[in-house]
């Protein structure tokens, strides 16, 4: 009877390692992603780029926890016994990139720019309250949606700011971490900063560009005296009148009185001037994101010493020079001027992140590379999609290099990054692995 | 000696002599609207000539008699009873002609009501600017006051806008103002795309290339003439029943037939040269107008022989990569290609502005004698009345101005207007209001 | 005090007068250019006409007259006989702006038209194929009071901050009549007429506006005596800031001049009230068609006027407008600027003062009508406006007498920097083909 059990366990025990193998197989044959869950990893004999300028040629990274463990050349590390081994010599390591500026998620389309904000002819069919929301909360408004998340993986980028695109006061953006589906988990710094962008309402004041410059200085004054007398009454009220609840007064505090940070978008060199000097009038912690003609104000840009979040969307604006000299002049400016804007700014000493504003996944990859070939060099591009946006997020202890103690985002390129040829083949996100390689590789 | 057949045939003759004297003497008395007495005699002695045909004359005379210029010279003997208009200091010109204007049409350009020049509707053949034009517009005296005597009023809008009228600005009615009823008819073409005058015409509907615009006047052109063949059968054969009224048809038969001249509002080379295809293939006669990148295709344009009227000058160039002067040196470049351009003011409240844009040319280049031909001869011969106008030529009808200096240049003051051996009022609204405010002023 | 102490004042002095000096001749090595102009048949404008040279340094007029000398390295431009005039000054227009209205509200006199200036605005290019050099830019005609208004050198392809000319009188645009009426607009369904819709609405708005500035005005004082006071009370709170009423308050204080646009008499001759009411100054009168009708009362208030020579009947308040207007006012001894106020017309200005000569004014007087008087109206005759020594190189050569139809403006040139060289183009476009030729 003992031989038998004996024969029948080692069948079985055939037959459920057969199952297994083939379960295995059969997922490894899927082309699509699949995120894996799992508590730590070990990434062996791979090239790493732990920050911009430093690389250790052949090195292990263990990440446990959703957190970096360790990282060194390969020799030195040790691998724990219950990581997952992922081989990956001929690959290469960089830490996740940091878009600082997306529209990601975001359920709501913006609104259309009137064709001439300017002329006051032009068709009055809003309606008659202006859509400001300084008290939004971007995240609120969000869905994700996996395909997105893996776009942008394969763009290298692993973590977000989601800022909002309506209004003037637009709201308060969010910071994500592209982690999966769900949102809460997302989230590592909510809310980020106040959106504020020199755009225009239709049919109700202010309905020009000067009419929003005034707009934004006449909140500002109106918050500064708001949380003034609120102050005054809160710490002695008796014969005080109270001061009148204002939502929209009492959103803007925060970044007028304690400063919290504020993001200008600067669609134009006139932008940028305009909100440098809203920034100086009300003392604000001020970021200016967008500044795609960062190039031609260098020195004013140079003197304010501002985080700038600058983009590499090409299109000349529609009021600059360049579109206003017919077709080949506009085409020129978008292949050789505007793509040198980084490279200006790196000329000058000038830090900086660039995002993904604007852009698909696709087109940012490219876009990257423009700028480089333009002047830009890959270690400061580098640099500007991870250490100095986590800088400016004030993530800088968790994100932006491959150390220990920091959140385990990371991407593994077959290639360097930056080059035309090379693809995105596995991103982690918080220590979840995501595998983009394709088949044949 | 009382009833002797002598006294009374004395008295008889002395009452016929006295009769006729009295008549003489009447009919002598200052112009007025209605007299165009083949009796008028008239000279301007003293005058510095410019005939734009021949030679300036620096001192000499014009005689005018009934409504045609007798003759022209530097000597010119003069019969009995001429009226003597001293000349002295001041030039003669033969009075200007508006190639392309709003006159009569438009008064207040922001006032819809007291603007006609557009009717609704794409193809509108049938409309007649001469059926709306009003006389007393306020802006013909004006123009008149400068120097102008006659103006092409043309219709606006659509792909086919209606016909244009000739006028000389003189008369009680409009009626009275005809030169030429039915001038041309004006079709007009898209604008240039992607630049500032990127949709001309078409009245508010989808904008259509110039390709399709053709294409689709081709068909007009067709129906137009089959049009007529089916009455003509019908007409000599009674069991063929006659086509229904088609309005179109009716309308665009003179431009078939070869008799009526279309004037096309065409901007871009590419659609000029397409054009010029379309009017040699249909072999109608046509006129161009706007024409602002015809410097393009200049040679093609000579080679067609077709005229060019110029757009207003007071404009931007369509397009900024031509160069900011590419709107003035076109009326050159087409001028010195052989090209037969005229001037015009497409404009009512500023036809008066018509020498300006010819002098505006001459500062890019164009010839100065030429310049005063683009408003005087060329239009006239364009036009089909260089037989009565355009110069100073004996036989021509008498339209003189008599400018105290340069008529193109701006400082220039117009003394005198004759329009067919008239002379003219040249008061107008500027100088009326003008005399009634400066009573105002206390001494 | 010994030897060492008074060593080490000498030298501390000896650094500071070398840091003054230095500090001193920094706006120097940043001021324009140097230019001699030979050659040229000049319109001075207040001192006659010569032929002659004129030398540029450091962007001034340093001297005038024949046969002049520069300094090695200066560009010389040789002007064959043609006409130099003083860069031509627009006294109303909107170019070199994003935005002309802030059309949805009637009072809006907190926008300010420095905040949206568009150097890169292709008009201020074609201003200077014109010979203008100087324009007060402005907020639009949509309101009874509009916005404050700058004015700009046409420096073409420097930085916006560059462009505005401080010395200028800071202006506050309004405007009454149709525009503002909104009269020749169709009214949208669901959209209330906007207040005033009428004349008198526009001048009962501007009147309440400003009583609100008056009480603001006290507010503040108010404000300041009791914050002063030797026991200030406990629940003092300074009164809110309102943007809107601090310019209408600085035009109350003198700070501004009103700039008015208006066409018929009676606009005027109220407009004059209002002033007189509230006590606030008027730079001029914008389009002031009919102000031949009312030269007297404008005379009796000192106000200018800036007006179109014969651009008419565009609209019902422009229906008795003549083109004699310029002219005659001029003679009865108002102060006239002839402005553009297109970014076409603005090429041809000269063109258009060239007209009043056919209205009435000899050639010199037509051509202050877009120079000094122009700058008298703005506040910066003292630097702009003729050829003198000692002023500001803004020139304008011109083929031609500049108020001949015949004439072309062939360069143009702000505080001795040359912006536009008719040659130089003409020298581009002849290479450019000859590139293309030999392809």
């Amino acid at each position: 009877m003992r031989a038998v059990s004996k024969k029948l366990k080692f069948k079985l025990g055939r037959l459920a390692l057969a199952l297994a193998l083939t379960a295995i197989f059969v997922a490894s044959l899927t082309p699509r992603a699949q995120a894996e869950v799992k508590p730590a990893y070990a990434l062996l004999n791979c090239r790493i780029v732990t920050a911009p300028g430093q690389t250790i040629e052949k090195g292990k990274i263990i990440v446990r926890d959703g957190l970096i463990e360790a990282v060194g050349p390969a020799e030195k590390i040790p691998v724990p016994p219950d990581a997952e081994v992922i081989e990956a010599s001929g690959l290469t390591a960089y830490p996740g990139l940091i878009s600082a500026h997306t529209n990601l998620f975001l359920d709501v389309k913006e609104q259309d720019q009137p064709q001439n904000p300017e002329d006051y002819f032009s068709s009055f069919l809003q309606p008659s309250e202006p859509q400001e929301y300084p008290d939004l909360l971007v995240l609120k408004g969000l869905k994700p949606k996996l395909t997105t998340v893996q776009a942008y993986h394969r763009a290298g980028i692993t973590t977000v700011v989601v800022a909002p695109n309506r209004g003037i006061f637009q709201g308060q953006s969010v910071v994500l971490n592209l982690n999966g589906e769900n949102l809460n988990p997302m989230v590592i710094k909510q809310p980020w900063a106040l959106h504020l962008n020199f755009t225009t309402e239709r049919g109700v004041y202010p309905s020009s560009l000067m009419g929003t410059v005034a707009f934004i200085r006449q909140k500002f004054y109106d918050t500064q005296h708001y949380a003034q007398h609120w102050k005054k009454y809160l710490a002695s009220p008796a014969g005080l009148k109270r001061p009148e609840y204002d939502p929209f007064l009492e959103a803007l505090v925060p970044f007028v009185v304690d400063k919290k940070p504020v993001v200008f978008q600067c669609n134009n060199q006139e932008d940028i001037k305009r909100a440098l000097k809203i920034i100086k009038e009300f003392q604000l912690n001020g970021i200016l994101t967008g500044a795609n003609e960062a190039w031609r104000v260098i020195e004013v840009i140079k003197q304010a010493r501002l985080p700038l979040l600058v983009s590499l969307d090409f299109r000349a604006p529609a009021t600059s020079l360049f579109a206003q000299q017919g077709e080949a002049a506009r085409k020129k400016a978008e292949s050789e001027l505007y793509p040198a804007n980084a490279a200006s700014l790196q000329k000058e000493n000038i830090s900086f992140a660039l995002t993904s504003f604007g852009l698909t996944d696709s087109s940012f990859l490219k876009n990257v590379q423009l700028a480089i070939k333009s002047g830009l060099s890959p270690e400061t591009a580098l640099r500007a999609l991870t250490v100095e946006p986590a800088r400016i997020l004030g993530l800088e202890k968790q994100l932006g290099t491959i150390e220990k103690g920091k959140i385990a985002n990371l991407i593994l390129t077959r290639g360097p990054l930056f080059e035309d040829k090379t693809r995105v083949v596995k991103v982690l996100v918080d220590g979840i692995l995501f595998n983009y390689e394709e088949k044949g590789q | 000696m009382r009833n002797r057949p002598e006294t009374i045939l004395t008295y008889f003759l002395v009452l016929i002599l006295g009769f006729l004297g009295f008549l003489t003497l009447s009919s002598a008395s200052l112009a007025s609207p209605e007299d165009s007495s083949s009796e008028r005699l008239l000279a301007i002695t003293g005058v510095h000539i410019v005939p734009v045909t021949g030679n300036e004359i620096k001192s000499g005379t014009i005689l005018i008699k009934g409504n045609r210029i007798e003759a022209v010279g530097e000597k010119v003997s003069l019969p009995e009873g001429t009226t003597i208009i001293n000349g002295q200091g001041l030039t003669a010109y033969p009075g200007l002609i508006d190639s392309y204007s709003s006159l009569g049409l438009v008064e207040i350009s922001g006032v819809a009501a007291t603007v006609d020049n557009r009717e609704t509707g794409r193809i509108n053949p049938q409309v007649k600017a001469i059926e709306a034009l009003r006389y007393d517009s306020m802006h013909i005296p004006i123009a008149r006051a400068n120097g102008i005597v006659a103006a092409v009023v043309a219709p606006t809008g659509g792909l086919i806008s209606g016909q244009a009228t000739l006028v000389k600005l003189n008369g009680w009615t409009n009626r009275e103002m005809v030169i030429k009823e039915s001038l041309a008819l004006v079709v007009e073409l898209p604008g240039i795309r992607g630049g500032r005058r990127s949709f001309m015409g078409m009245g508010g509907q989808a904008a259509v290339s110039t390709e399709k615009a053709l294409a689709e006047l081709k068909e007009l052109f067709h129906r137009a003439r089959m049009y007529e063949k089916r009455k003509d059968y019908a007409s000599q054969n009674l069991l063929i029943s006659p086509p229904d009224l088609d309005e179109t048809s009716l309308f665009l038969l003179p431009v078939v037939k070869g008799e009526l001249p279309v004037i096309f509002s065409v901007h871009a080379d590419k659609d000029i040269l397409q054009t010029i295809k379309f009017v040699q293939e249909e072999k109608i006669k046509a006129i161009f107008y706007g024409v602002e990148q015809g410097y393009k295709v200049a040679g093609e344009i000579k080679k067609a022989g077709i005229p060019c009227i110029i757009g207003s000058l007071y404009d931007l160039p369509p397009l900024w990569e031509e160069g900011y002067d590419s709107l003035f040196l076109n009326p050159v470049i087409l001028n010195q290609a052989g090209v037969k351009i005229a001037f015009s003011s497409s404009s009512s409240s500023a036809a008066k502005d018509l020498p300006y844009h010819a002098a505006k040319a001459a500062a890019f280049g164009l010839d100065r004698k030429e310049a005063l031909k683009a408003v005087t001869i060329y239009p006239a011969e364009i036009f089909g009345v260089d037989k009565d106008m355009g110069s100073l030529e004996k036989g021509k009808l008498a339209n003189i101005v008599l400018a105290a200096g340069d008529i193109l240049e701006l400082g220039t003051t117009i003394e005198k207007v004759f329009i067919e051996g008239q002379e003219t009022d040249l008061s107008n609204r500027y100088t009326e209001l003008l005399e009634k405010f400066k009573k105002r002023e206390k001494k | 005090m010994n030897v060492r102490k008074i060593n080490l004042i000498k030298i501390n002095f000896l650094i500071l007068t070398l840091l003054v000096f230095l500090g001193s001749a920094v706006p120097l090595l940043q001021a324009g250019g140097n230019l001699l102009i030979k050659n040229a048949h000049l319109l001075t404008v207040t001192k006659g006409e010569l032929k002659g040279d004129v030398l540029i340094q450091n962007g001034l007029i340093k001297q005038i007259g024949e046969n002049l000398t520069a300094p090695a390295g200066t560009r010389v431009i040789e002007a064959n006989g043609r006409y130099l005039i003083p860069g031509i000054i627009d006294t109303h227009t909107h170019i070199a702006l994003s935005g002309t209205n802030e059309g949805t509200e009637a009072i809006t006199p907190e926008v300010n038209m420095a905040d949206v200036i568009n150097p890169d605005d292709t008009s201020i290019f074609t201003a200077l194929t014109g010979g203008v050099t100087m324009v007060h830019t402005m907020h639009g005609s949509a309101n009874p009071i509009g916005g404050v208004n700058v004015v700009l050198k046409l420096k073409w392809g420097k930085p916006s901050e560059e462009l505005i000319v401080k010395e200028a009188y800071p202006t506050l645009k309004f405007a009454l009549g149709e525009n503002v009426k909104q009269s020749n607009r169709i009214l949208l369904p669901g959209r209330p007429q906007r207040y005033p819709a009428t004349r008198m609405g526009a001048n009962a708005i501007i009147r309440r506006e400003l009583l609100r500035a008056k009480e603001y005005l006290a507010e503040w004082e108010r404000y300041e005596k009791l914050s002063r006071a030797k026991n200030p009370p406990a629940n003092l709170l300074p009164p809110r800031k309102d943007l809107r009423l601090e310019v209408l308050a600085d035009l109350l204080r003198g700070k501004l001049l009103a700039r008015c646009h208006a066409y018929v008499a009676t606009e005027m001759i109220e407009f004059l009230n209002l002033a007189k009411e509230f006590n606030f100054k008027i730079g001029a009168f914008e389009h002031a068609w009919e102000a031949y009708k009312i030269t007297d009362e404008l005379l009796a208030a000192g106000v200018g006027i800036s007006v179109f020579i014969d651009s008419w009947a565009y609209k019902m308040e422009a229906a008795e407008g003549i083109a004699y207007n310029a002219a005659y006012c001029t003679k009865r001894g108002l102060l006239v600027s002839i402005n553009s106020d297109s970014g076409e017309r603005i090429r041809r200005l000269f063109n258009e003062a060239g007209k009043a000569v056919k209205y009435g004014l000899t050639p010199d007087e037509a051509l202050k009508l877009i120079t000094i008087n122009a700058a008298k109206q703005l506040g910066v005759d003292k630097y702009v406006g003729s050829i003198e020594v000692g002023k500001q190189a803004d020139l304008a050569l011109f083929t031609e007498h500049p108020m001949s139809a015949y004439t072309r403006c062939d360069m143009t040139i702000i505080e001795g920097e040359v912006y536009f060289d008719r040659d130089e183009i003409i020298k581009e476009r002849e290479a450019a083909a000859a590139k293309k030729g030999g392809n």
